[in-house]
């Protein structure tokens, strides 16, 4: 298994308590990839309101594709749309999409969306975040980074990231919970989390380290020999079973054949 | 004891074929709305539910009552028992039709129907949908062969019927081993969400236990689809060889229960067997009626005996191993429910009731289907005896 935490290729950081719900991001990412607001590949989440005055608290996530180190779109989509650039980002190739959205199922953050307004002459398709690969191909940061006015949201060589934001934690153990969701969750992401709030009410899934796609590759890695081999046996059984109830006919036919034989000697 | 089947399709423009073919006319115009306007015009689907009523109902039931074909060609060609032998073409036509039937509601909820053929030339070998959908695209051709000699001897072409039946044994097999291979990966397709699918049906095992369940729903299915035609068609009902089906249900469902309770102990899911509210209700509805209450009515001799006391348990059994199709492709899975302030997302809330075209594309294809099934019954030698090729039949 590769080191995923010194994997070398770029990624995001998002902090909760430095966001201010602005939703700059969205706006920016509409711009940039000329898609209308409500179709974004970037959406902030939020709990709303919490605790009692004068102690209120507020937290919002930024959510857009976590870039999966592992990811299980790729994994699960049948004429293979999807495809994970060496330097990070997840990639849709809408040319080969057949539109069956098990993508949608597979993704265990909900990210793919899908156009479910247009019709065979538009042509419906999945859509979902690209990291601008338009800008960071030029050396820019994606859209939503780049216009953020907190740095909330950052983007770098994903080790890095992993660095900084252990840092922030050591640096202010009372404001963050102690943990970078998206450093292993779910084989590890390239788009990391820091919180102050628990990362569920963020809407992020509780996911293990192990990938969701794991246990079905798993499976269709033995497909292949399990088709063979049962393809075997059941030659062999009806092979099988054919020989015997020839056998058995011929054992019935035999004792009549064996008078007839002994009448014609007569 | 010889029963004498006579063939009285009645087959006129009778009401009930208007409503057949009034249902299949809704079930067009609506899915013309879908292919101008998109999906969204037509169902409830989401960003929360990419998958609803038809994958759960066209595809996972489809498939599962399809099974009835490929039991039969086991039991005929395989073991041999020939005795099965009048069973074996209406099931087999069933499967064929059930899966056109799939095949067409992939149609409508594919985003990009035109590319269906995709899956032939692009493979993406990790995904458990490529598997299916080539399986699905073989099997049809495998049963399309299976079928041919009855649509050959309708047509008098006794020589192509002889000669597809010379050489059907190695189309028996791969048939069988396909059908193994899709009914099981059915259940797989699931296998990528353990965290959405609620932990009383998501396994490592669900595609043992979906192949287990398959072969039940096969069986029960030819005794259903016997049942029903022969009192449709007022043929023969031959009652001693469903009886002999019905002998071996009650064996498949004590494997599956077995297997399934066996699993549930051992990945220690036993805690969310009685508290989980609507999700323990789904279970014992399915458990109950899907192998519990069946496995009892068949081993009653009297019960299998009696044409009223098969139909009535095979319909129990359906309706359980429909429900836990149901169940693991919608009910169970408990989708993501991103938390939005986006105006027009709000909507999706992760809430999800098919509406009503939604349903009537599904139940203008089942339409589609009887009526198919009723025109073969009608045209084609379905229900004659194996071996006589007399025309007596189709004279009418």
């Amino acid at each position: 298994m590769t080191d995923i935490q010194n994997i070398k290729h770029k990624a995001f950081l998002y902090d909760a308590t430095r966001c201010i719900d602005c939703r700059a991001c969205m706006i920016a990412c509409s711009v940039e990839n000329k898609i209308p607001m409500d179709k974004t590949r970037i959406w902030v989440a939020g709990v709303g309101l919490q605790g009692e005055y004068p102690n209120l608290d507020r937290a919002s996530m930024v959510y857009h594709c976590m870039h999966c180190e592992e990811p299980d779109c790729l994994s699960a989509c049948p004429v293979g749309a999807y495809s994970k650039r060496e330097d990070g980002p997840v990639l849709y190739n809408k040319d080969v999409c057949i539109g069956c959205r098990y993508c949608m199922n597979a993704c265990p953050f909900g990210v793919p969306h899908f156009d479910y307004n247009k019709g065979l002459i538009d042509g419906a398709f999945i859509d979902k975040c690209t990291m601008c690969t338009q800008r960071i191909d030029v050396g820019l940061e994606p859209a939503c980074v780049a216009t953020c006015p907190t740095d909330a949201l950052m983007f770098g060589e994903r080790a890095d990231l992993i660095k900084e934001a252990h840092a922030r934690i050591a640096a202010h153990p009372d404001r963050y919970i102690n943990h970078v969701y998206g450093e292993f969750e779910n084989g590890g992401t390239s788009y990391l989390v820091l919180s102050h709030v628990p990362f569920n009410e963020l809407g992020l899934p509780n996911l293990p380290e192990t990938p969701v796609k794991t246990v079905s590759e798993e499976v269709m890695g033995i497909t292949i020999p399990f088709a063979l081999t049962w393809g075997a046996v059941l030659t062999g059984v009806t092979v099988g079973v054919h020989e015997y109830n020839k056998r058995k006919e011929n054992a019935a036919k035999q004792p009549v054949e064996a008078e007839k034989e002994s009448e014609e000697t007569k | 004891m010889k029963m004498q089947i006579a063939i009285n399709p009645r087959l006129r423009l009778s009401p009930f074929v208007m409503v057949l073919l009034t249902l299949m006319g809704i079930a067009f115009v609506v899915a013309m709305i879908r292919y101008i306007y998109g999906i969204g015009a037509i169902s409830d689907l989401s960003y929360s539910y990419p998958w609803g009523f038809w994958i759960s109902f066209d595809l996972f039931t489809g498939v599962a009552i399809g099974s009835g074909a490929f039991v039969m060609a086991a039991t005929v060609y395989i073991f041999e028992l020939k005795e099965f032998q009048p069973l074996l073409k209406p099931s087999v036509l069933t499967g064929f039709l059930g899966y056109i039937m799939v095949v067409i509601a992939l149609l409508v909820d594919l985003g990009h129907p035109e590319r269906i053929w995709y899956m032939m030339i692009h493979w993406n070998h990790t995904s458990v949908l490529l598997e299916i959908g080539i399986c699905v695209m073989s099997y049809l051709t495998v049963l399309a062969i299976e079928f041919s000699p009855v649509v050959f001897e309708g047509l008098k072409w006794q020589k192509a019927a002889h000669f597809v039946h010379k050489f059907i044994m190695p189309f028996v097999i791969l048939g069988v081993v396909l059908s193994t291979l899709h009914q099981s990966s059915l259940g797989s397709l699931l296998l990528i969400q353990p965290e959405k699918l609620y932990p009383l049906w998501w396994t490592p095992i669900l595609p043992v236990l979906f192949f287990i369940s398959a072969v039940s729903i096969g069986l029960a299915m030819i005794i259903f689809e016997s049942s029903v035609s022969s009192r449709y068609f007022h043929r023969g009902l031959e009652i001693h060889l469903l009886e002999k089906l019905g002998r071996a249900i009650p064996v498949v469902l004590v494997i599956y229960l077995i297997v399934r309770f066996t699993q549930l102990t051992l990945a220690g899911d036993l805690q969310y067997l009685f508290n989980s509210g609507l999700m323990s209700i789904l279970f014992w509805a399915e458990i109950l009626l899907g192998s519990v209450i069946p496995l009892i009515l068949f081993s009653i001799k009297k019960i299998r005996q009696s044409p009223n006391g098969l139909l009535i348990s095979a319909i129990i059994l359906l309706v359980g191993m429909i429900l836990d199709r149901f169940d693991v492709s919608w009910f169970a899975v408990r989708h993501p429910d991103p938390l939005t302030y986006i105006p027009s997302l709000m909507q999706f809330n992760a809430h999800y009731i098919p509406s009503l075209p939604e349903l009537s594309i599904s139940i203008g294809i089942f339409s589609a289907g009887i009526l198919a099934f009723g025109l073969v019954a009608k045209y084609l030698p379905l229900f004659e005896d194996e071996g006589h090729h007399d025309s007596a039949a189709s004279a009418d």
